[in-house]
């Protein structure tokens, strides 16, 4: 044995752990119970993808994750650690197109966190350009987002997700606005980046075909009060093909998840 | 191209109408006592800017404007800004807001005068009164334009309650708040002309009530016409702030 085995090790970078985590909203006319007894544990590196029913509390789920909401009862940690308030070295969100800032440039956007912390100018600049480089927009720096299409959008809003370089990126319905074609591009752009930084990604979709393309693992919750009804094994290799949508594995997968949908509709 | 064509409609029908007025007046269809001619009113225009005087009234009627200005925009921000942050406050003001705003304001000038007395400090409280309920509503209005979206993009990137307010509220304010400030100046400007026409003993706004007293069309006009300059020199200036700030609207 390793002379330092008898120590805790701290956990590794990047782990997400929910345990038996319920959120309660106490509205005016009635308490609404979104999330009831959430287990589930998302390795370093990873990426997994939430699908269900819509109301189920997946975006409460990743709001939690990100320390935007607290939940009623249960524990979070990411890395190891509780996350009381959002914190961006650990943890990166990526929110649907309309989350730039119009009055920004692309670049501007990306280095906002940078921005809050008093990172300087130049140092930020070097920064976004190179989150910039990674999500393939290299010289739109400059543009506004209006001035962009609705997937340069979202690469610029994962590049303002990455620039702090979190080991976990959260990412909630962030193609849903976008059309199909653009979609499948963005999907396999997110999955170049993904193998080129190594980050855990936590992926929510309506998409069944979006997430079993994208992921290593699906949870599926059930309508609300939401909970884990299963949890899928993607084992299809990667780099992900276009070819493997028309495969036994990917249907026999999505299919699957299309029952449970299907049953709490 | 296009930008330069609207100008030079803009310029013509300004011409027309200065034309139309020249001949009115010159042809005898309007009686030109009553309606004197736009070349004798601008001749007239120039002869009284002349005059130390009329200078004068001319920047008693400026230092009123900015100053009730200069109280009543922040002031009426804070106070907009409390009501749109606070739910239920809002809710309990902003009929009561909307109700003090239809009111005519003149009715209250002469409480104005029992306050303060006839000078500065009443011309500038009625400007400021004119103005203060536009400036709250608008301010509501400018805040409720904040996205939700964007402000829990600041909070996820840990911003502070000062870098959210300069970072996402300001930014995102800023062109409604561009565009109240255009129509805020219009009340402000109303109020305190309206003030030195009713009680006063200088100021642009009580010449054009001394000339109007004495049916001296000429002078009258030609104030009018001072006043109109002013107006719009202001309004363009906000307006070119606006334009330069264009890209912020999606
Ligand atoms: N602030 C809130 N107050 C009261 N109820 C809320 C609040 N936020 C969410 N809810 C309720 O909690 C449930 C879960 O909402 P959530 O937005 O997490 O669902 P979702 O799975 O992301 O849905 P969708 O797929 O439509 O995005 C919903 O029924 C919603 O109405
Ligand atoms: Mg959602």
């Amino acid at each position: 044995m390793q002379p330092l085995a008898n120590i805790t090790p701290l956990k590794p970078a990047g782990a997400v752990e929910v345990r038996n985590v319920g959120q309660i909203f106490k509205t005016t006319t009635q308490d609404v119970v979104a999330l009831e007894d959430v287990s589930l544990d998302v390795k370093p590196g990873r990426f997994v993808v939430l699908v269900g029913p819509s109301g189920c509390g997946k975006s409460t789920l990743l709001m939690m994750m990100a320390g935007l909401r607290q939940q009623t009862s249960g524990t979070i940690t990411i890395s190891g650690a509780p996350i009381p308030e959002p914190d961006p070295n650990r943890v990166g969100v990526v929110f649907q197109e309309a989350s730039l800032f119009p009055w920004l440039t692309a670049e501007e956007n990306v280095e906002f966190p940078l921005a809050l912390r008093g990172v300087t100018k130049s140092d930020r600049r070097a920064r976004a350009q190179d989150a910039l480089k990674l999500v393939g927009l290299d010289g739109f720096g400059k543009r506004h987002p209006h001035e962009l299409s609705g997937g340069m959008k979202q690469r610029v809003s994962i590049a303002r997700g990455l620039v702090q370089d979190p080991p976990v990126l959260l990412m909630d319905e962030p193609f849903a606005a976008l059309d199909e074609q653009t979609r499948m591009t963005m999907g396999d752009e997110l999955l170049r980046i993904w193998a080129a930084t190594g980050k855990t990604v936590v992926f929510v979709t309506h998409s069944l075909t979006e997430a079993v393309y994208l992921a290593d693992e699906v949870i599926v919750m059930s309508p609300r009060p939401g909970r884990i009804v299963d949890h899928l094994q993607v084992s299809l290799p990667r780099p992900r093909t276009y070819e493997m949508l028309s495969g036994d594995t990917f249907g026999s997968l999505r299919d699957r998840i299309w029952r449970h949908i299907r049953k709490s509709a | 191209m296009r930008g330069l064509g609207v100008k030079a409609a803009r310029v013509a029908i300004v011409v027309a109408l200065f034309a139309i007025w020249e001949i009115l007046s010159r042809s005898g269809i309007v009686n030109p006592r009553l309606l004197p001619s736009a070349s004798d009113t601008l001749a007239t225009l120039g002869d009284l800017l002349q005059r130390a005087s009329v200078r004068k009234d001319l920047a008693v009627t400026a230092t009123e404007v900015v100053t009730a200005f200069a109280l009543a925009v922040p002031v009426g921000a804070l106070i907009g800004f409390l009501i749109a942050e606070n739910r239920y406050f809002a809710d309990v003001a902003k009929p009561l807001l909307f109700f003090a705003f239809s009111i005519p304001k003149s009715i209250f000038l002469p409480m104005f005068i029992l306050v303060f007395g006839v000078g500065f400090a009443q011309k500038v409280g009625f400007g400021f009164f004119s103005t203060i309920f536009i400036v709250i509503m608008s301010t509501t209005t400018a805040v409720e334009s904040v996205k939700v979206e964007h402000l829990t993009v600041a909070r996820s990137y840990g911003a502070t309650p000062m870098q959210t307010a300069f970072r996402v509220y300001l930014p995102s304010m800023l062109p409604v708040l561009l565009e109240a400030l255009r129509i805020s100046m219009i009340f402000n400007l109303t109020g305190v002309i309206l003030a030195e026409m009713y009680a006063s003993r200088d100021g642009i706004g009580h010449q054009i009530a001394t000339w109007g007293e004495n049916f001296q069309m000429k002078q009258l006009l030609a104030g009018v016409l001072m006043i109109a300059v002013i107006a719009i020199t202001f309004n363009e200036l906000v307006r070119w702030v606006e334009t330069r700030c264009s890209h912020w609207r999606t």
